[in-house]
């Protein structure tokens, strides 16, 4: 269940709108995010994911619309709402010139955080955050995965409410992404409201219970993850490696597949798009048996996040051009 | 339960304490990171001594005599030296959005730099005047008039840094050289070279406009120098002149959100 008003939801966003001079950069979003959900804003580079979370946090004034925070306005309440909201940029922007310790007691002290308590959270975090050992460097001599996590913790000295994160793990490792994921799952399970954006289907699926795609500073649809792919059902597939490569004859063959409107090499593999993947593997099977070819290995894999982006998107852009 | 969790945040009001403890932490923070940043060094200590003595050099005055000027030089440079780098930068850099993640109203914001600039010109500004008293004898005809001189000129002229450091630029070098062309000409119909009382009636005209011309008058009145504005006039024009960039300062700054 989704609140759906301001009152009602512990992040609310109503035809909200931002114009940088003649560029419409968010165009009339609405959203409504309940307590201790974990939304995700998937959608490319330059979609307004950043510019939506600029303005929750008061760094961007809106042209029209409505955004608050547990009720609270994000211009006539500023002050309020960024004390129970923490914030990670896209740019973990520590002070690098102060160790890691001094920039979560100094964090402690920009909330009115006495010497003693802001010390104490600070020791607490960096084991929260398995900084401990770095904790008298300077952030500037952290690695970028460490500066992350240091970020995220700065963003956690005040015990916020929600925490709105903007691309968390772009540009880390394996590693850093997987452990900088893990923090979040743990923070969302103790409560913790989490709005993040991300260009990474992925990340979005493991990550979050719902999901808003968003092109061009619009939003053109949000639902669970599950619901999403559902909703893209002509994007399923078979996905099948055969034996030796196919001739260009074979090849048109496969094309040829009932209910398979295209055909995509993947690595070894040859992905079949179809709407009914029933239909087609027993067509498959057909088509296999009149030649010489043989099945290696088969599978139905639902559509990925990645094929909804872009069945998504692409349907967007074709109402845009007015095809 | 989401209601109660916005009322309880929102009666609960800061108070102007708190309010001080993060000017002060910001304030803090400054001088950690940018005191011995040479930036800051070379513009706001080895810069005024230079060109003191580069005006001075192979004028035949008392060495006395050039104190209260050598005093402001070095209190006018040094407090207006660190803000003007310390925001530019973190805003290239941006770790000031940090400061402004945080529940920090802009005038508190303000203050913090406004005071981490102060600090620095106080202790910059008693360097001269200790060298003055001990090494050349200087007098100290009135102790008050030099506290005042020092710390109201101070308090005033660091706001001045904070505001320059609010022009649109975001890189420490394009606001320090629009400071410098603040800063140079300023030098000139302030009295810090030539007495107020002994420019031409243009000078003296535009030295009332110029917030160093006042520290100048309560220097020079603190050193047992015929000053030209008298304590009261200058206190009061270093108190509305500190008032008045320090507000237009903030009003700046609340244009950075759109």
């Amino acid at each position: 269940m989704t609140g759906d008003t301001a009152g009602e939801a512990a992040i609310y966003a109503r035809g909200l709108t931002k114009y940088f001079d003649s560029l419409l950069a968010v165009d009339h979003i609405s959203f409504s995010i309940e307590q201790g959900e974990l939304f995700g804003f998937l959608g490319p580079n330059g979609a307004g994911k950043t510019t939506t979370i600029r303005i929750f946090m008061n760094l961007t004034r809106s042209s029209e619309g409505t955004a608050t925070v547990y009720g609270m306005d994000t211009v006539r309440d500023t002050l309020a709402l960024k004390s129970v909201v923490g914030i990670v940029p896209e740019v973990s922007n520590v002070f690098p010139e102060i160790t890691a310790r001094s920039n979560l007691t100094f964090t402690g002290a920009l909330y009115g955080m006495g010497r003693r308590e802001s010390a104490s959270r600070a020791v607490e975090l960096l084991g929260m955050f398995g900084l401990e050992e770095h904790g008298g460097k300077k952030a500037g001599q952290l690695s970028l995965g460490l500066k992350r996590r240091l970020a995220i913790a700065m963003s956690m000295v005040h015990r916020p409410k929600v925490l709105f994160l903007d691309e968390p793990t772009s540009g880390l490792d394996v590693t850093a992404s997987r452990s900088i994921r893990e923090i979040v799952k743990r923070l969302n399970s103790e409560g913790v409201t989490f709005f993040l954006t991300t260009h990474n289907m992925e990340e979005a699926n493991q990550l979050c219970d719902r999901i808003a795609v968003i092109n061009r500073g619009k939003i053109i649809a949000v639902d669970t993850p599950g619901k999403l792919r559902r909703a893209a059902s002509e994007a399923q597939s078979v996905e099948v490696t055969l034996n030796r490569r196919p001739t260009a004859v074979e090849e048109a063959g496969l094309a040829g597949i009932d209910g398979v409107t295209g055909v995509a090499e993947a690595g070894e593999s040859y992905r079949l798009l179809t709407a009914d993947p029933e239909r087609t593997l027993r067509s498959l099977f057909r088509f296999l048996e009149a030649g010489d070819l043989a099945v290696s290995a088969v599978s139905t894999p639902g559509p990925t996040l990645e094929d909804v982006f872009v069945k998504l998107t692409s349907e967007e852009q074709d109402v845009g051009s007015g095809s | 339960m989401l209601e109660a969790a916005a009322s309880e945040v929102l009666l609960k009001k800061p108070g102007l304490v708190v309010g001080a403890r993060k000017s002060w932490a910001i304030a803090v923070k400054d001088m950690k990171i940018y005191y011995f940043k040479p930036a800051i060094l070379i513009f706001g200590a080895l810069f005024p001594v230079t060109i003191f003595f580069a005006f001075m050099m192979g004028r035949n005055v008392e060495a006395v005599t050039l104190f209260p000027g050598l005093i402001a030089l070095t209190l006018f440079f040094s407090t207006t030296t660190v803000a003007p780098f310390s925001i530019p930068w973190e805003r290239m850099t941006r770790t000031f959005e940090r400061l402004l993640f945080a529940p920090v109203s802009l005038t508190e914001l303000a203050l913090g730099k406004t005071i981490s600039s102060l600090v620095f010109g106080l202790v910059m500004s008693i360097v001269p005047l200790l060298i003055g008293v001990i090494f050349f004898g200087s007098d100290v005809a009135y102790v008050w008039a030099l506290v005042l001189g020092i710390v109201l000129g101070n308090a005033c002229i660091s706001n001045l840094g904070t505001l320059v450091s609010t022009v649109g630029s975001e890189t420490p070098q394009n606001v320090m050289l629009l400071l410098n062309l603040i800063r140079l000409p300023m030098m000139f119909i302030s009295g810090i070279f030539i007495p107020i009382n002994e420019l031409p009636t243009w000078g003296r005209v535009i030295s009332w406009f110029s917030p160093v011309s006042y520290v100048v008058d309560l220097l020079r009145r603190g050193l047992g120098f015929k000053d030209y504005f008298g304590p009261v006039t200058s206190s009061l024009m270093l108190v509305a002149f500190g008032l008045a960039m320090f507000a237009v300062s903030v009003w700046r700054m609340k244009g950075w959100n759109k």
